[in-house]
């Protein structure tokens, strides 16, 4: 396989998050130019209205996001005495990274996994489960350690809000709209002057096929910024055999952190929702074989300076 | 009336500018520093580390006095070290001399056996990780910094920023990190 080095495989990652995050402006114009001419000026007030629901909703959530994830996951925070060997590990990569020391927790599971969160990375938190400490070695470790920081580096915990704000703020539009379809409320005056047949029925599509839309945009970008937190972990590491070493660990475990919350399923390192449950396109990560087929095209290039 | 509006608008976008390429060059010196201060908190580190382990081999290999010596001698020489250059030969001298005494500890597994080393050990292949993340912590901000001063606009200003090319900080170690190359 050709070479691909971690600094390619960034800024490409990076780009196409920018993309996603463009569509999902473009599919708001798309729904507020619908709602127009489905319904009228008369609608003109949902959309402001939705999206500052959807903004207060997430952006709370956002803002705790530390405290909130560590509840909902039932993550216990740890001091260095606890584990000095894994605080070790931290901070090498803080050192790698320039990031400061987050806060590290402790889930008791025996399903292997990690996640990070927090809303900056001076309120960043890192948490294992206590299987993921048990089954790998310090550099399958060290690579985990390095994707978590990674993703507190690239603030994926405000990359994920941003995205679940939009979303929600769509599916919120279409659903009141869609409502008032049903009751023929406020179409009649923008029928009757104005109706274009071909534009009506483009709007009618566009309400109906929106919130999939968003949806599907969401997961696309969760899934970017979970191939941008792999090779973002390489450059803090410079050694992508570690991180692919343990995505094996991870991809022949099959147990599961019992807690199936879908609300948090984003966060982890390795998606705790069963992989046939969960069609791939609105899967939150990338399927872990592309995962380990894009860190040894890292490894094929050698070490990097 | 409306062309000094015109005129006015030009010249303040102009100095906002200016101001952020003087910023951005100004704090990626100011990483760099912050780079280099980071390598020499866990060079020190490891300084510290060194009697301890020390102690705790001789305990073991009686015989093996030269390489403690080589050990003592590096980390001497360590501590008078100022300029980038003389902190990097300094630095590989005590990574290669560890390497050797590491070497010594693999002969004696009384040694390697005791619950002491098996500590020291943990905490000096952290230290080794921490000491080289601080170098490529610092070789990625010299290299950040470097392409800005080399490239336009920010070459412009270098000279009013008081901020020009750094040195990489490279370590003589034939060792680190280099997988065998495979040939075919």
């Amino acid at each position: 396989m050709a070479g691909v080095s971690f600094r390619a495989a960034q800024s490409a990652n990076q780009r196409k998050t920018y993309l996603l995050l463009a569509s999902m402006g473009l599919l708001v114009g798309l729904v507020v130019y619908a709602a127009l001419t489905y319904f009228g000026q008369s609608t003109t007030a949902i959309v402001p209205i939705a999206v500052g629901i959807a903004l207060i909703s997430v952006w709370g959530s956002y803002y705790t996001s530390d405290s909130i994830v560590l509840r909902m996951t039932g993550a216990r925070q740890i001091q260095q005495s606890d584990n000095p060997n894994l605080f070790n590990l931290i901070q090498e990569v803080t050192i790698a990274s320039g990031l400061p020391m987050p806060k590290v927790a402790i889930v008791e599971d025996t399903a292997p996994n990690a996640f990070a969160t927090g809303r900056n990375p001076e309120h960043a938190v890192i948490a294992f489960t206590t299987g993921i400490l048990d089954v790998m070695d310090r550099d399958q470790l060290q690579g985990v350690v390095a994707h978590e920081m990674s993703h507190v580096g690239n603030r994926d915990t405000l990359v994920a809000a941003v995205a679940a704000t939009t979303a929600g703020a769509i599916a919120m539009v279409t659903d009141i709209l869609t409502r008032m379809m049903w009751f023929g409320g406020g179409r009649r005056d923008s029928r009757d002057n104005n109706a274009n047949p071909l534009a009506l029925v483009v709007s009618l599509i566009i309400l109906i096929l929106a919130p999939i839309a968003a949806l599907l945009l969401k997961s696309a970008i969760s899934r970017r910024r979970e191939a941008l937190a792999d090779a973002t972990a390489v450059a803090f590491t410079r050694n992508p055999a570690g991180l692919r070493s343990a995505l094996e660990v991870l991809a022949a475990d099959s147990t599961v952190v019992h807690q199936r919350s879908t609300a948090v399923a984003h966060i982890w390192i390795e998606s705790p929702l069963d992989a046939k449950s969960v069609s791939r396109l609105f899967a939150t990560h990338p399927p872990i074989e592309e995962r380990i087929a894009a860190l040894r095209a890292m490894e094929s290039l050698g070490p990097a300076t | 009336m409306k062309t000094t509006v015109i005129v006015v608008a030009v010249i303040v976008v102009l100095a906002l500018i200016v101001i952020s390429i003087y910023n951005r060059l100004v704090r990626l010196n100011v990483n760099v520093n912050e780079a280099f201060a980071q390598i020499e908190v866990q060079l020190k580190r490891r300084s510290d580390l060194i009697p301890n382990l020390v102690e705790t081999v001789k305990g073991y290999a009686t015989h093996e006095k030269e390489t403690f010596e080589r050990v003592i001698a590096a980390r001497a020489k360590a501590t008078t070290a100022t300029t980038v250059a003389d902190v990097a030969a300094a630095d590989g001298m005590v990574t290669q001399a560890l390497r050797g005494l590491l070497a010594v500890a693999e002969a004696y597994p009384d040694l390697k056996a005791s619950t002491n080393f098996l500590a020291l050990q943990e905490e000096l292949s952290t230290t080794e990780n921490k000491v080289s993340f601080a170098r490529q912590y610092y070789n990625d901000n010299v290299r950040a910094l470097n392409s800005a001063v080399k490239t336009i606009p920010y070459s412009f200003f270098a000279g009013m920023a008081k901020v020009g090319l750094r040195e990489f900080y490279e370590v003589e170690d034939p060792q680190s990190r280099i997988a065998p190359t495979v040939k075919f």
